[in-house]
């Protein structure tokens, strides 16, 4: 299961935006395709999956703002089931 | 280059492997937010860090950069206690108040980390003056990067050692990039050993991707410097696989040439196979090395995780020497 969460850029980001969902919960996703777009203090990020598999639920909504760190939503492999 | 026995060899193999160990895990960490304050990952610069330090007395003196892991585990200290560091705990080498670029303990002979471009070369002279004035038995390294080689207070600090005949080893970490800037695009004269030579010391491009053939060159140098001969200077030739922070976008080299270096060039896949044909290790026994330092890493997150956060009384300590009874 492959975790995609916000990642702590620079020497102080506290959190970011989450702009945009581009892969729904079910959805296949392969890899390298942007599952998600959030925005930092300093730019706009696409957030792909490393892994193929299928998108877990959306942990948070557009608009929210997400702690660095934070798991926005899993990828599962075939037989993997979100806790 | 003839190979040490058989404790030494695999003591070297296993330090540039915790070394790439720490950093390719403190890298993950730093993304997730554990690391206050970011960090600089050197994984394939090991050999570097670990043939200088192993060429050195336990109380000789280094400064460095702000690239500093690797030079810290090299010269003895825990994975425990820089990853408690990187996690700003109490139980970190500087109290869990310095974070990545700060670590250091004067005690033991580590004059510290720091986040400005070239100043480890002059607090490293400076602690050369120090061992001179007093008569000791030890030298100084100042650790640098090639971003460095462009600095004012590098050279000004070179000169001085050079006529002071100072106990100083200068070492050009040179992983070639200074942040996203190509060494070769900014080096005037192209060769740093020659532009150090007109200074009037001995001088060295040597190949920094080779834990012997940096040991050798150190050893060499310190050997010059108890003897009274002055200082040394050595560029090491290598090269940083990640970001120049954790979190960077790349964008100012290829990804071949990553690969490249990392595929012919890898320090630790360089000895390993060094280890090997000496007869020292077997392709099991490094495997079950690199097992047991996985473990040991594991327990360091594990150790800086559980460890506490410093109280907030021990923020003004370590500033000043005390010497003065100034009362922040």
């Amino acid at each position: 299961m492959e975790e995609i969460f916000v990642p702590a850029l620079g020497m102080a980001m506290d959190n970011a935006v989450l702009l945009e969902w581009l892969k729904r919960p079910g959805d296949s996703v392969s890899v390298g395709e942007v599952v998600a777009v959030i925005e930092t203090d300093k730019t706009t990020l696409d957030l792909p999956a490393e892994t193929a598999g299928v998108l877990g639920r959306h942990r948070y909504a557009i608009n929210d703002e997400v702690p660095a760190g934070n798991t926005l939503c899993v990828v599962l492999a075939p037989g993997e089931v979100e806790a | 280059m003839s190979v040490p026995d058989k404790k030494t060899s695999l003591g070297l193999l296993r330090q540039m492997m915790v070394i790439r160990d720490f950093e390719e895990t403190a890298d993950k960490l730093s993304l997730r937010g554990k690391v206050s304050g970011g960090m600089h990952n050197s994984s394939g610069q090991e050999a570097v860090a670990v043939g200088v330090l192993s060429a050195l007395a336990p109380l000789d003196v280094i400064a460095t950069t702000h690239r500093s892991h690797h030079h810290t585990l090299a010269k003895g200290f825990t994975s425990r206690e820089i990853m408690a560091e990187l996690f700003t705990r109490s139980t970190g080498i500087s109290g869990g108040r310095g974070a990545s670029m700060h670590l250091g303990d004067v005690t033991k002979g580590h004059f510290g980390g720091n986040g400005i471009v070239g100043a480890g070369v002059g607090i490293a002279m400076g602690a050369a003056l120090g061992i001179q004035q007093k008569g000791d038995k030890k030298v100084s390294v100042g650790f640098i990067g090639d971003g460095g080689m462009n600095t004012g207070r590098t050279w000004e600090s070179i000169n001085m050692a050079v006529i002071w005949n100072l106990p100083l080893i200068v070492v050009v970490d040179n992983n070639q990039y200074a942040v996203e800037t190509f060494v070769g695009r900014v080096t005037g004269g192209g060769d740093l050993a020659k532009r150090a030579e007109g200074f009037g010391m001995k001088a060295f491009n040597i190949d920094g991707m080779n834990v012997l053939e940096v040991r050798k060159y150190v050893s060499e140098a310190r050997e010059r410097a108890l003897a009274g001969e002055g200082p040394t200077f050595i560029n090491a030739l290598t090269y940083r696989y990640y970001g120049h922070n954790v979190g960077e976008k790349g964008q100012y080299r290829t990804l071949e040439e990553i690969d490249k270096w990392r595929s012919t060039k890898d320090p630790i896949d360089h000895f390993i196979s060094v280890v090997i044909s000496s007869g020292y290790a077997t392709q099991s026994q490094v495997d079950e090395m690199r097992a047991s330092v996985r473990a040991e890493i594991e327990d360091a997150v594990a150790f800086a995780d559980a460890s506490p956060e410093p109280d907030i009384s021990t923020i003004y300590d370590d500033i000043d020497s005390g010497a003065l009874g100034v009362q922040l």
